[in-house]
């Protein structure tokens, strides 16, 4: 840990960056912290316990985070992803953050309650990680972990969604959306919810019911599973944050097989892939286009 | 001092968020962006009952759109009808331009405190406004000069970013025109045309030059915040205190009636506690508005 | 002024039957198939499950709905025709709901009432006879000993339930109690001195636990909100906090809400009220494109001193309860208890109390 912290020391002492975005221990597990004096940064952790995707806190937009200053941030093998789809869009230059990297033997699924990996605790997220290791971060710390247990919890949720009839997975959905209060935490938790303004939010025109009852919540939900397909880093911070308890990964792994299938892509840590949304090919397939 | 100006409670419809429905009856053009409509209630009981004060304002509805605030522009002392005035600039007020004389809208209030005209018997009147800030100033003015002998000098200075930007261009001339009244007009400079006879620069200094006397005197002043921001001193300079400085503020509303939540500015809830407030009460606040 | 009763679980039961019998509806909480606590209508008492986790959200959406129709129209020419929603309500008894979330509706009646009468919400009060539980308590973010209420307080419950072997001790504490126990009475028994006393250190015992999350004082931490409404604390909170509902969806006291428009077809409509926080960037914009509060530094200090300050310099109470649903619910893990804590003891520094 001390590494970290030393690390994180140097870069706010020598100027290199004004703020450490990581973890600190709160009474309910590590949560994100915005460290900005060099002495503070004794507060660092890093374990399995540091579930969140600290990506989400570069999006330019957060102006209350912008305005401390050019950051460094700490980031899991799978949070490059998120910070990879990011750079892909534009959203911000590689040069304007400072990645710390550090090794991942996976997370918790409930950091208040759980504090090691096990394969009853591992969280569903961690599932089949293709990027455990961080690649293109300007530090990795720690020492290699070793893989985490397994949990295909996912795929064998979408896999008993798939074998539903229509009328059946309707029904499922319907009474998931039901629950949807609209508070956008999953919105507001993902890394990859970063446009000006939500299609939620608008009004002129307005394209989604603002009401949360069934059918404006699936609006909603379905619009931004579309949103975020071939964009999905698959990181369940929505699922994650939802008071409500909707099983919101389910739908966009669903989108991450369906791209996966349709275009043989699966979302990079490299920000130099192209995705499917953000790119036209010739031989693209056209028959999901109804 | 207190920190807000009394507001007793207005009796309520059956059903707090029930609008009454009123008829469009004249649309009137201010300038390219900017509308006014006069409104009558189709409820001749509530068209005969409704009364209100100057400063007051309302939740006007286009149903299917949903409802936007606006203060009531016309004077109380003009029974009979209400009129408003509005910029077309989110979904509500966009709807709302599309509406057409003979339509049907809703409107809800009145709500929140007014200017404490009563209170101003005796005593010299000055008026400034910016833009479309003239819109709840100008149903002071009227509610003046429609009681006029129990006030002294009248002082209106107006300044818009231009000529075509000056609202209620008919009633500044009929300003212009009575003697009893002092009218001073000014555009931002470039904004003026080759027949501008008024003043060229900003409100501020235009104040400052017209000079209206501070003795047994009120000052009104509405308009863009920048407006609000560099006049206060000027006004404070010519010897004004804050508390016979009044203002009204807007806030995002969606009740009106202290219930919602998001008007606040501290504890004060612009729709209750306001929305209008002298300068001293202002200047305790914090700065979200 | 109460009266004390006893009833057995098999009379509660019978009790619940008849009154769904006689077209009142039952809200209790229950423990839905995916292991969600949550407060529902009840067919059968058998389905409640009274203390076993906490109920997300909280008892608030049986009387501010999350989303509720306000009126309808219908376009006729030039004409509309409007229909309001009806603020008669059918009957309902909450039972078994966590006092947190029954002090709540009293704390909100204030503002519902503000001058002007939300009579739809008032309808729904008026038309709700509440039984409160004793509450075992959750976990170590439960704090309603700290702001004022009490795992067993009374407040704003027409009775008080506290579980014992073999049914419940039930204390009759408003008018609408003792009347239902007057029409009711053949389902009660006399409560027994050892029940009383039974219940009376249960309900100590659960207190002592929850007072050891935090003792704050809440009258100080209003005092230093107004004073500091540009202190370097707050931008501390409001880089972490991404800017969601969370809090305020879960929160049995926050109360604001949205006016919408909904077209139904060509010429009709429904106007909804729905639930919106305060965290929202939207939630305070301008038509001009304006916010007042531009960043979660400004929107999140007027979360918290909407309830530690505003709310109680107009109407008395804080807008809070202890529930501790916002800290269990926030995905950064903004934490309730840890910032009264720390406003508490900037508060007593500053004042020269006892921190």
């Amino acid at each position: 840990m001390t590494e970290l912290q030393d690390l994180a020391r140097k870069l706010l002492e020598d100027g290199t960056v004004a703020v450490v975005i990581g973890w600190e221990e709160g009474r309910r597990g590590p949560r994100p912290v915005s460290i900005t004096e060099p002495d503070d940064t004794e507060r660092l952790v890093f374990n399995a316990r540091c579930v969140h995707n600290l990506a989400t806190y570069l999006d330019p937009r957060r102006s209350q985070v912008r305005k401390l200053g050019k950051p460094a941030i700490v980031v899991k093998g799978c949070d490059t992803k998120a910070v990879a789809g990011l750079l892909r869009e534009a959203q911000f230059k590689r040069e304007d953050v400072v990645l710390i990297g550090m090794h991942c033997g996976g997370v918790v699924t409930d950091p208040a309650e759980q504090t090691e990996v096990t394969a009853e605790t591992v969280a569903p997220r961690c599932a089949g990680c293709d990027v455990r290791e961080p690649h293109r971060t300007d530090y990795v710390l720690g020492e290699a972990r070793v893989e985490p247990p397994q949990n295909t919890s996912i795929d064998e949720r979408v896999a008993a969604l798939d074998a539903m009839t229509a009328d059946e997975r309707f029904e499922y959905w319907a009474t998931q959306m039901e629950k949807c209060v609209r508070c956008y935490a999953c919105r507001q938790a993902c890394p990859l919810c970063v446009c000006d303004v939500c299609v939620a939010d608008k009004t002129v025109p307005q394209w989604i019911e603002r009401a949360p009852h069934a059918r404006g919540n699936m609006s909603w939900h379905l619009v931004r599973a579309m949103h975020l397909a071939g964009r999905c880093v698959g990181c369940g911070e929505c699922e994650r944050a939802c008071p409500m308890d909707i099983p919101l990964t389910l739908l966009n792994r669903k989108m991450q097989q369906v791209v996966a299938e349709s275009f043989e892509y699966h979302v990079s840590d490299d920000p130099e892939v192209v995705s499917p949304i953000g790119a036209f090919r010739d031989d693209d397939h056209e028959d999901f286009i109804l | 001092m207190s920190d807000t100006i009394a507001c007793p409670a207005e009796t309520q419809a059956a059903h707090l968020y029930e609008p009454h429905l009123v008829t469009i009856t004249q649309i009137v053009d201010e300038t390219p962006d900017t509308r006014t409509l006069r409104l009558q209630f189709k409820n001749p009981e509530i068209a005969q009952s409704f009364s209100f004060h100057a400063g007051q304002f309302g939740e006007y509805s286009m149903f299917g759109w949903g409802e936007s605030t606006f203060c009531i522009a016309s004077p109380p002392t003009r029974e009979g009808y209400i009129e408003c005035s509005f910029k077309a600039a989110g979904k509500v007020t966009t709807a709302l331009r599309e509406a057409n004389v003979g339509d049907t809208i809703g409107f809800r209030g009145p709500y929140g405190n007014w200017f404490p005209v009563d209170e101003w018997v005796g005593k010299d009147i000055v008026f400034i406004a910016g833009g479309i800030g003239l819109a709840p100033v100008r149903c002071v003015i009227w509610n003046v000069l429609d009681r006029r002998d129990e006030f002294g000098a009248v002082t209106i200075v107006y300044g818009a970013r231009s000529v075509a930007d000056l609202v209620y261009k008919r009633e500044l001339e009929e300003w212009a025109a009575r003697g009893d009244v002092k009218l001073v007009t000014t555009v931002d400079p470039g904004g003026e045309t080759p027949e501008w006879t008024g003043n060229i620069g900003y409100v501020t200094p235009v104040v400052e030059k017209t000079a209206p006397s501070a003795d047994n005197a009120v000052a009104v002043i509405c308009g863009p915040p920048i407006v609000i921001k560099l006049t206060l001193p000027a006004l404070d300079r010519l010897g004004f205190s804050d508390e016979v400085i009044y203002t009204t503020l807007e806030n995002r509303m969606k009740c009106g009636v202290g219930k919602c939540g998001r008007c606040n500015v501290g504890r004060v809830y612009v729709c209750k506690d306001g929305p209008v407030f002298t300068a001293a009460q202002l200047k305790a606040l914090p700065g979200e508005y | 002024m109460s009266a004390y009763a006893f009833i057995t679980a098999e009379k509660l039961a019978e009790l619940v039957a008849d009154l769904m019998e006689s077209g009142t509806r039952v809200i209790a909480p229950i423990t839905t198939a995916e292991g969600r606590a949550t407060y529902s209508a009840i067919e059968d008492l058998s389905e409640a499950t009274f203390n076993q986790g906490l109920p997300m959200p909280s008892l608030k959406g049986h009387f501010l709905p999350p989303n509720e129709a306000l009126l309808s129209w219908r376009q006729r020419g030039g004409d509309i025709e409007l229909k309001p929603a009806s603020t008669q309500f059918a009957p309902q008894l909450v039972l078994g709901a966590r006092p947190c979330d029954v002090e709540a509706l009293q704390v909100v009646d204030a503002v519902m009432n503000w001058d002007y009468h939300d009579d739809l919400w008032n309808g729904r009060r008026a038309a709700s006879t509440i039984f409160a539980m004793t509450c075992a308590g959750v976990d170590d973010s439960c704090f309603c000993t700290a702001v004022g209420s009490a795992p067993d307080s009374a407040r704003g419950a027409d009775a008080l339930l506290t579980e014992l072997p073999g049914g419940y001790l039930i204390e009759f504490t408003s008018e609408k109690g003792e009347a239902f126990l007057g029409e009711h009475g053949r389902y009660f028994d006399t409560a027994s001195d050892e029940a009383v006393a039974a219940a009376d250190s249960l309900r100590a015992e659960t207190r002592t636990r929850i007072e050891q999350n935090l003792v704050v004082d809440t009258a100080r931490i209003g005092r230093w909100i107004d004073g500091h409404f540009d202190d370097d604390f707050w931008p501390t909170l409001g880089p972490r906090c991404n800017g969601c509902g969370a809090c305020a969806s879960v929160c049995p006291t926050c109360h604001c809400f949205d006016i919408n428009d909904e077209q139904t077809g060509v010429g009709t409509g429904v106007r909804r009220r729905n639930w919106d926080s305060c965290q929202a960037k939207k939630f305070t914009v301008h038509a001009s494109g304006h916010n007042p509060r531009g960043d979660q530094d400004a929107r999140y200090r007027q979360r918290i001193a909407h309830k530690f300050y505003i709310y109680p310099s107009k109407f008395g109470d804080v807008l809070c309860t202890g529930c501790g649903r916002c800290v269990r619910a926030c995905p950064s893990n903004q934490d309730l208890v840890e910032i009264l804590q720390t406003i508490d003891g900037l508060a007593a520094v500053e004042e020269g109390g006892a921190a």
